[in-house]
């Protein structure tokens, strides 16, 4: 057994800002790395979801004439959506091995690390969100005051990947190729979410399946607030609540369980 | 427990587990080979039954041989791995000089590096900022501050972690083996940072190869051997067995490596009256025989001989190639003896040690070690080692006295 009490008599409060401290400082870390390695720095950031909105505009729209209205900001909404979560997962994932320094600190608390790469990825988001912007005022999208549930939304996501991040990372600890079979998963749940075609697309009697994955919720709640300007699915918010309330708490044990071994397993 | 102590560490283990040799690493593997070979196959306690307790202001040193457990029980201390039985408390903020420089980014600015590295260490932004001046001047790199880490040399990296360590005001110090890094100069500064912060009420744990320098700083000395605790206390007596303990077994480990073309077949000690001894007075002549084998002719080689006592403290040391002799051997036994006026030691167990060496030192041909045991035997009540002739010339106004001793 192992008890460590920090006894400093503002423990408290000083801890809630050490905290705010930790992750602002990794953040603003991985953000300056990406500035300096690259000329683009995070312009790279715009640039792949910005080609890919290409490819899917000619693809979608000249060749294959799917009749999804305003397409444009249909379809970058949602990479930038799944963009933000596929790369948080697959980063996490690796954590373990990425953070070795960090991990043999001394109460450093592991615990920060997937919080600090989604919002890492946040950043990322919102960075990209006047690009979005623009292609909303372009496609004449009704923005409205609809659009305050964005906050909700980017929180929502956030809970939701850092509740898979959390049982994804530990379970990387035990098989190493748990990243790699995960890319590929993330990769093929690309084809299998509506991002760049409606739900609606979807047939009937497979339509009920797809709205078992959470993401879909939340796909389906952006581009209601940012492209037709109404208010979200409130019932489909509730789930994507209750799915984060049960995932979050069991995954974060999971990790916590195994983070006791991280320093022995790498 | 109350709070007097920092650190309280009850019958501790660490139980590590060897697995098997292809245990599955992936699930493809594991899918295949099933959950048998998922657990462990051997396991084995890297540490038991370890306790001790450091107060505020205390220093423990901690020695043993590679292996014995140090780093597994100051990473148990660290909080880093969990022990497996007993219990650990610990009370207070933890500063640890463990991977020293291992968080610092080489593409990030000293300055940045220190950010990242003391708020990872456990400050608040705004007590690094506090402290940022002060890093930096103790590392002496206000020059360098703003370039990248990248261009700095490793004791450059060196210097600015142990400033970023030990500098977040720790109630807990955890040293591993930080003097080989740095220069001679840094070292004792670190040092004396860590000798303030000791009389600040820091509680430190430090493992060190260098026994002596622990008798000189520590409160407290526990002598790991193979994950238990050999001896726990009072760092003088402790420091001298552990270096009793090394020379010996350096000696008797070496001992098998010996080349052994020309081997010591026996040393003969003789007194005086040329009669085989193993008690002699302090100041007695003494001859050493060594009765030496050659199993093929030699150009040169050097016969060496010492006196030492039981820790391994050695107290003359001669060889023949000081003199400048040549000895040429044929094959075959000989004998050489070297013949000592007085051996003015003071009273106690020695050893006489008999070594045969290449003529440009490059071969260890034979070495006996503490082999070959006599007494001295000793009256005055003097705290001295050394007992050579002496005399005592005392002026008055109106005499002189002479007073010879022997």
């Amino acid at each position: 057994m192992y008890l460590h009490t920090p006894h400093s008599a503002f423990f408290q409060k000083r801890q809630l800002i050490y905290y705010r401290d930790l992750i602002r400082e990794l953040v603003v870390r991985d953000l300056k790395l990406l500035y300096k390695r690259s000329m683009l720095g995070v312009a790279w950031t715009l640039i792949n979801p910005l080609l890919q909105l290409a490819v899917f505009a000619f693809v979608f729209q000249s060749i294959l004439r799917v009749n999804v209205p305003q397409y444009a900001s249909f379809a970058f909404s949602g990479l930038l959506v799944w963009n933000w979560t596929q790369s948080s997962l697959f980063q996490a994932t690796g954590l373990i091995t990425s953070n070795r320094a960090l991990i043999r600190q001394p109460g450093f608390p592991i615990a920060v690390l997937p919080i600090v790469i989604v919002i890492t990825g946040l950043i990322h988001f919102l960075l990209a969100l006047p690009v979005l912007l623009m292609f909303l005022v372009w496609d004449g999208a009704s923005l409205n005051l609809n659009f305050l549930f964005l906050p909700l939304l980017l929180l929502l996501q956030s809970l939701l990947t850092i509740g898979f991040a959390y049982p994804l990372a530990a379970l990387n600890v035990v098989f190493r190729d748990t990243q790699h079979t995960l890319g590929v998963i993330l990769q093929l749940m690309f084809y299998l979410l509506p991002i760049f075609y409606t739900l609606e697309q979807v047939p009937d009697t497979l339509r009920g399946v797809y709205q078992l994955n959470p993401m879909v919720a939340l796909l389906e709640a952006y581009r209601a607030i940012l492209i037709r300007g109404v208010n979200p699915n409130g019932f489909a918010l509730l789930m994507l609540v209750l799915v984060i309330a049960g995932l979050l708490p069991i995954g974060y044990r999971i990790f916590k369980r195994q983070s006791q071994r991280f320093v022995e397993e790498i | 427990m109350g709070m007097t102590y920092a650190i309280v560490a009850q019958a501790v283990g660490k139980r590590y587990s060897r697995y098997h040799n292809n245990r599955p690493r992936t699930m493809m593997e594991a899918a295949l080979a099933g959950y048998r070979r998922m657990r462990p196959i051997e396991q084995f306690w890297a540490l038991r039954q370890v306790g001790f307790a450091v107060r505020p202001g205390q220093m423990l040193g901690v020695i043993g041989h590679n292996g014995a457990g140090k780093s597994t029980l100051l990473q148990i201390l660290s909080g880093v791995v969990c022990p497996d039985e007993g219990r650990v408390q610990v009370h207070g903020r933890m500063g640890a000089l463990l991977d020293l420089g291992a968080s610092f980014h080489p593409d990030l600015t000293g300055r940045e590096n220190v950010f990242v590295s003391a708020i990872v260490s456990g400050l608040t932004h705004r007590e690094v900022q506090q402290r940022f001046d002060q890093i930096v001047e103790f590392a002496e790199l206000s020059a360098f501050i703003d370039n990248p880490v990248r261009t700095y040399s490793t004791g450059m990296q060196m210097r600015l972690a142990f400033a970023v360590a030990i500098h977040n005001d720790p109630d807990i110090l955890l040293v591993d083996e930080f003097l080989s890094v740095g220069d001679v100069a840094f070292q004792s500064k670190c040092l004396t940072r860590i000798g303030e912060l000791k009389s600040q009420g820091c509680a430190v744990v430090l493992i060190s190869h260098n026994v002596e320098q622990m008798q000189q700083l520590c409160d407290q000395a526990l002598w790991l051997e193979d994950g238990r605790v050999r001896e726990y206390g009072d760092p003088n007596p402790i420091a001298s067995q552990f270096m009793a303990l090394m020379s010996t077994q350096n000696a008797t480990q070496a001992f098998h490596d010996y080349s052994r073309q020309v081997e010591v077949r026996t040393v003969r000690l003789w007194d005086r009256h040329g009669h085989p001894m193993t008690e002699i007075c302090s100041g007695d002549p003494i001859t050493i025989e060594l009765e030496y084998c050659a199993h093929q002719p030699m150009q040169n080689v050097i016969f060496s001989i010492s006196i030492s006592d039981q820790a391994g403290q050695i107290y003359f040391n001669t060889n023949t190639a000081t003199p400048g002799l040549t000895i040429p051997l044929d094959r075959g036994n000989g004998q050489i003896k070297l013949h000592l006026d007085r051996l003015d030691l003071r009273g106690g167990s020695y050893y006489a040690n008999a070594g045969i060496f290449a003529e440009d030192w490059s071969t260890t041909y034979d070495y006996h070690w503490h082999t070959y045991p006599f007494q001295i035997q000793w009256t005055p009540n003097e705290q001295t080692l050394l007992y050579p002739p002496r005399s005592w010339e005392i002026r008055t106004s109106d005499s002189i006295v002479n007073v010879e001793l022997t």
